[in-house]
């Protein structure tokens, strides 16, 4: 557990943990050996001379002073390498997620991450705060009492060791089990969630078929499977949790008998016998919540496989050596990129000479966006290469390669802040009448005119006050601003309001001026404007050249357009 | 005792109290009701569990008590005494594990039935309500929510009455023993609890809202970073998104840091005076001063050693079980605030409609009271024509269909078809004679047969495989790896143009007579645009239509277009009537023939657009 949280951590936390797990344990120690003192006190008040009690009983109270003392620092410390490990961990999650591949961030994992890097991370880092002084405690105090037994009477104290292997057994054991019913039960629960969220968003269709829940049959048997996975973790873990009680209640049994025993034969004064009742009872006592604390521990456990699997999740591989690329041609040598099981692209090739432009067209599904990202390294390739001016993208530095190319998304994200500062992130040190050139460029200016607040417009998280042609304008001034010699441009495949139509078309118009430009076509208007066409279709390039020729030559480009254009037969 | 500063509190968020709806009280306090007994028995078991997990810290009482006793040890009662001792604690393993038991299967059962509660009544909630939902959050609050009543159900009835009722029959039995040394052994209770009001200053409690706002705005952050990935990489790396992160986290941290400095003094008080050691030093210092003044026999004393300890179990299952119960106490009040939504009413005398003519007369609606959308449509829509809502974004034409599947009630006037008002009209009929095929299209993860055939279940496959056909989309379902048995989302998925397709699929199986079409303005390629006009072509006949057009050709084929603005019908009439009034239409009409000149072409009685070059 704990060298999976400094796998997590990395090892510049090993140190102050080490410190830690060492002081709680001194601090468990400090308290099993403190009811050493209770033999002779007892021994004394249950004597005939009850107050040669008194100087022990002075000594117990200085040993609970100094495991007073002891604990207080143990726990401050727990709190604080808890705390700084907080912040590590907070760090380097940041760190890692901005350097991931974007491939990595899909639809779910938005709700994933941001549940993760608040709540799981807090949960996670909890053990050394929270669980590990208690954990630590239940399993050293009562090892001491053990000891301190033996020392007192070697025979009685035996009978209680032998517990320690059967209640380390049941927990090893539990622990397996456990583990193997809560997965299955993460299973279904993800499955019907899955299934609820189908249900709700499908209950217009559903309510046309009659499908009630009732009626909608996949959504109770994902229900009803949560319900038994879930008696099934309960009769997983019940046999740990009896079994742990069972072994600690036997000990407690069998020191008790013996103890009684051993009395009835004279072999122990009674006021030993007591003692080590007392002792053996306080040994019990902390075994049993073993159980609860086990439980919060897998939890935070799980917490932390989840973070740790995110961290080891590699990010593309920065060059050793970078090479500046001087040109700003672009081309794909068949390149092959797979996507888990699904092969985007099967060996593609195409180059697009510098200055020139490129308009790619395909049915949906046929890799677009994904050649796109290629050409940024949002993704590396699984065979051939992608260069830009000649030179591997693997082989230029992140930065520059980001420096060299504007993209033009299709759903534009704007973070939460004004609009000034959502241009602004195209070139962060552009100067004042740069950001307004380019937002005029964009006619992004007669947005914001209308605007209550001008430039200083807040809007909103993802840009929810802007229309989706507004925040296209937003976008394309982003990247008019950046000024990169390489523009790569999806096209919104939905149909805009006239006016923000033109004033897209407008904007982009004046952002491919000049620069080598990739683009996902939708309109033939947009690949009218390229000098070369890219037909993709199943991972390959079907038919290339310009678009009056592939019109001339009849084939899938031409069919595809036809499509759009004939009317309808019949009627 | 850690919870006062534990991190596991600190990662609940605390929601605004939830305004409880006690109808809704009254229906979830229902569902337990058949569960009454179960959590009886649940309660009882760990109490008298519980209790007899006494038996052995009283039998080593009465060993020494016999041991000390002057005179010969009896034996007899000293193996009277084990035994009992021994059957105590068997009988407490029995029946707490019997209580676990049956509180766990108790809370599957429970959790099911809200599942299930939940869902029926998402199921009959107006369909547009979900529109201003996060479908996620709505299926956290069936999975998680419900999920966060399992320490409620399972471990706290049992788990918090015994807390309570174990100390207090140790402390009835402690004052028969000696009541001046049950008092000192009360001592550390009182002290604990005397600390707490010290962690209730203004100054925590600011400090605990800050901490709450801190952690807000590390998830607000986080989040922001995710979704604008894309751009955060596009242009430079680890720039503004991940610094907010990063300032959110630091911030975060040093709140947290004062806020457990504040409490660490106050809480290791706490966890000192309840911690055994102290305990035990306490009892034993008492003890020592009454044994030696000879006014306490010796043996007496071994009760609080032994018991005493489990005096200040209830201070510490508060706040063992706090934390949860606080969890809890939200999940139920989004749980509720669900089972609080007015389901769409259904009518008490269901009204057969004559005929699917569909009338609006003096619509009014708003989504919020002081903003109306649609502001008195009158609209007829005869059988057998289609009829083509256009107008700018934001002027209504969503909101405008969906009344006539009855996603939402109008504020004023009614929406009638066949005669009748759409809230007579019982809603399975209703559903039986509108179909639709809306823009944001869900696949259900079923065999593409059984999603064509959604709304007709008992459709035959020749059925549906005409319906496939004329959508477009028959090929490229034989093309699946099963055919029409692959089942969408495992063995197969499909792009946004093909569900498209399936869903327009869907619509011409379900053969409505009434069929309200948005024409998203999102096809995603040419080949849905063409299903969606052959599905047109095929329909018409003795249908009434009602399209949302984007495309001009939808809007040259049409009988009837409304131009719509700001909520109110500024034009009708047929396409070319319209283009030579010269008003708003021939306006939209110009503006858009240019917008996407090239991209399209016409047809009809109106003017062509670009051939293609």
């Amino acid at each position: 557990m704990i060298r999976l949280l400094l796998r997590v951590l990395g090892d510049e936390y090993a140190r102050v943990m080490r410190r830690t797990v060492a002081l709680m344990t001194i601090t468990a120690v400090a308290e099993g050996a403190s009811y050493a003192l209770l033999v002779p006190v007892l021994r004394a008040l249950l004597g005939s001379t009850p107050a040669d009690a008194v100087p022990w009983l002075v000594a117990f109270g200085a040993a609970v002073a100094v495991y007073a003392v002891l604990r207080y620092i143990s726990d401050l410390s727990g709190m604080r390498v808890g705390t700084t490990m907080l912040r590590g961990m907070y760090h380097r999650l940041g760190e890692h997620l901005a350097r991931l591949p974007i491939g990595w961030y899909n639809a779910d994992r938005v709700g994933e991450v941001s549940v993760m890097a608040s709540r799981g991370v807090l949960r996670a880092m909890g053990v050394a705060a929270h669980l590990l002084a208690p954990f630590i405690s239940v399993l050293v105090t009562p090892l001491t009492i053990v000891a301190v037994m033996i020392a007192f009477d070697w025979r009685l104290g035996l009978a209680a060791l032998i517990a320690a292997p059967v209640v380390a057994a049941i927990h090893a054991w539990t622990a397996r089990s456990t583990a193997a019913a809560d997965a299955e039960r993460h299973e279904r629960d993800k499955e019907a969630t899955g299934r609820v969220i189908e249900y709700l968003q499908a209950q217009p269709v559903l309510r046309a078929g009659g499908r009630t829940v009732e009626r909608f049959q996949a959504l109770d048997d994902a229900l009803r499977e949560v319900q038994r996975a879930s008696r099934r973790t309960v009769l997983a873990t019940l046999p740990g949790a009896v079994g742990l009680t069972l072994a600690v209640q036997a000990m407690f049994t069998v020191v008790l008998v013996s103890g009684a025993h051993l009395a009835l034969g004279g072999n122990i004064g009674a006021a030993e016998i007591l003692t080590i009742l007392v002792l053996a009872a306080r040994c019990a006592d902390p075994l049993l919540s073993l159980t609860d604390i086990g439980g919060k521990l897998r939890g935070a456990r799980a917490e932390l496989d989840r973070l740790d699997t995110v961290l080891r999740t590699e990010p593309l591989p920065e060059a050793p050596d970078p090479i500046l690329p001087v040109r700003h041609d672009l081309e794909l040598a068949s390149v092959t990129f797979r996507h888990g099981e699904r092969t985007v692209f099967d060996d593609v090739s195409l180059s697009v000479p510098e200055g020139r432009r490129l308009a790619v067209v395909g049915p949906s599904g046929a890799g677009k966006s994904t050649l796109l990202q290629l050409l940024a390294r949002f993704y590396d390739v699984d065979a051939g290469a992608v260069r830009v001016g000649g030179v591997d993208v693997r082989s230029i530095d992140t930065r520059v390669l980001t420096a060299r190319i504007a993209v033009v998304f299709q759903d534009v994200y704007l973070f939460d802040g004004t609009i000034e500062e959502n241009v602004r992130l195209g070139r962060p040190d552009a100067d004042q009448a740069d950001v307004r050139a380019a937002a005029a460029a964009a006619r992004l200016d007669e947005v914001i005119e209308r605007l209550p607040g001008g430039w200083a417009t807040n809007v909103g998280e993802g840009g929810a006050l802007l229309s989706g042609g507004e925040r296209q304008r937003v976008s394309i001034a982003r990247a008019l601003l950046k000024n990169a010699p390489i523009v790569l441009l999806d096209e919104v495949t939905s149909a805009l309001d006239p006016v923000n139509e033109a004033a897209v078309h407008e904007g982009i118009e004046r952002l491919m001026a000049g620069r080598t430009v990739v683009m996902v076509a939708h309109r033939m208007r947009t690949v009218r404007r390229a000098d070369r066409v890219v037909f993709l279709d199943g991972g390959r390039i079907v038919e290339e050249g310009t678009h009056d020729e592939l019109l001339r030559r009849g084939g899938r480009y031409a069919d595809f357009w036809d499509i759009s254009m004939a009317p309808v037969a019949g009627e | 005792m850690t919870t006062t500063t534990d991190l596991a509190r600190a990662s609940e968020r605390p929601a605004p109290p939830p305004d409880a709806d006690p109808r809704m009280g009254r229906s979830a306090a229902r569902l337990l009701r058949p569960h009454a007994w179960s959590f009886a028995a649940v309660v009882i078991l760990q109490v008298v569990g519980a209790l007899a997990g006494l038996a052995p810290l009283l039998a080593v009482v009465e060993l020494g008590r016999t041991l000390l006793s002057p005179g010969p040890v009896d034996h007899g009662r000293v193996w009277t005494v084990m035994i009992a001792g021994a059957a105590g604690l068997f009988v407490r393993l029995l029946l707490t594990a019997a209580s676990s038991g049956i509180g766990h299967v108790l809370d599957g059962r429970v959790q099911l039935s809200f599942r299930r509660l939940l869902a029926a009544r998402l199921g009959l909630v107006p369909i547009g309500w979900f529109s201003r939902r996060r479908t996620g959050e709505l299926a956290k609050v069936v999975g998680e929510d419900v999920s966060a009543l399992h320490p409620v159900i399972a471990h706290t009835p049992g788990e918090l009455v015994s807390a309570f009722v174990v100390p207090l029959v140790s402390l009835v039995y402690l004052f028969t023993v000696d009541w001046r040394l049950t008092l000192i052994t009360l001592s550390p209770v009182v002290l604990a609890i005397a600390l707490v009001p010290l962690m209730m200053t203004p100054t925590r409690l600011r400090e605990q809202e800050e901490f709450d706002a801190a952690m807000g705005r590390i998830a607000s952050s986080v989040v922001e970073f995710v979704q604008g990935i894309a751009v955060v990489k596009a242009f430079g790396g680890s720039q503004r998104a991940h610094r907010t992160f990063l300032s959110a986290a630091d911030d975060f941290v040093g709140v947290f840091l004062r806020w457990v400095r504040g409490m660490s003094v106050v809480a290791a008080g706490m966890q000192l005076a309840l911690s055994p050691p102290f305990v035990l030093l306490v009892v034993l210092i008492g003890g020592t001063a009454l044994i030696t003044a000879g006014s306490m026999a010796p043996a007496d004393l071994l009760p609080f050693l032994l018991l005493g300890l489990g005096l200040t179990a209830p201070v510490a299952a508060l706040g063992h079980g706090f934390d949860d119960l606080q969890a809890a106490g939200r999940a139920v009040g989004r749980i509720r605030d669900v089972l609080a939504v007015r389901p769409l009413p259904e009518p008490a005398h269901p009204v057969a409609p004559q005929g699917h003519r569909v009338e609006l007369r003096d619509v009014r609606f708003g989504y919020d009271t002081d903003r109306e959308v649609l502001r008195g449509i009158d609209l007829v829509l005869e059988p057998g024509t289609v009829t083509a809502v256009v107008g700018p974004s934001g002027s209504g034409k969503s909101t405008l269909v969906q009344l006539l599947p009855r996603f939402f009630d109008p504020t004023h006037g009614s929406v009638v078809l066949g005669g009748v008002d759409l809230r007579e009209i019982d809603s399975r009929e209703l559903y039986r004679l509108v179909s639709f095929v809306f823009q944001d299209v869900r696949l259900l993860r079923a065999s593409v047969a059984d999603n064509i055939a959604l709304a007709v279940p008992r459709a035959g496959r020749d059925e549906v495989i005409r319906a496939a056909r004329l959508a477009g989309i028959h090929d490229r379902i034989l093309e699946l790896p099963l055919g029409y048995e692959t089942v969408i989302g495992e063995d197969a998925r499909l792009s946004g143009g093909e569900a498209q397709r399936i869903s327009i699929a869907r619509a011409l199986l379900a053969d409505a007579p009434v069929l309200v079409l948005d024409e998203a303005t999102s096809f995603a390629d040419p080949q849905t645009e063409q299903a969606v006009r052959r599905a047109l072509t095929t329909l018409e006949g003795d249908r009434t239509i009602l399209v949302i057009a984007h495309r001009l050709e939808t809007v040259a084929d049409a009988d009837i277009v409304v131009v719509l603005d700001d909520g109110s019908i500024v034009e009708r009439g047929s396409p070319a009537e319209l283009l030579a009034r010269g008003g708003k239409f021939a306006e939209f009409w110009r503006s858009h023939r240019s917008a996407t000149a090239g991209g399209t072409e016409t047809r009809g009685g109106v003017p062509q657009g670009d051939e293609p070059r």
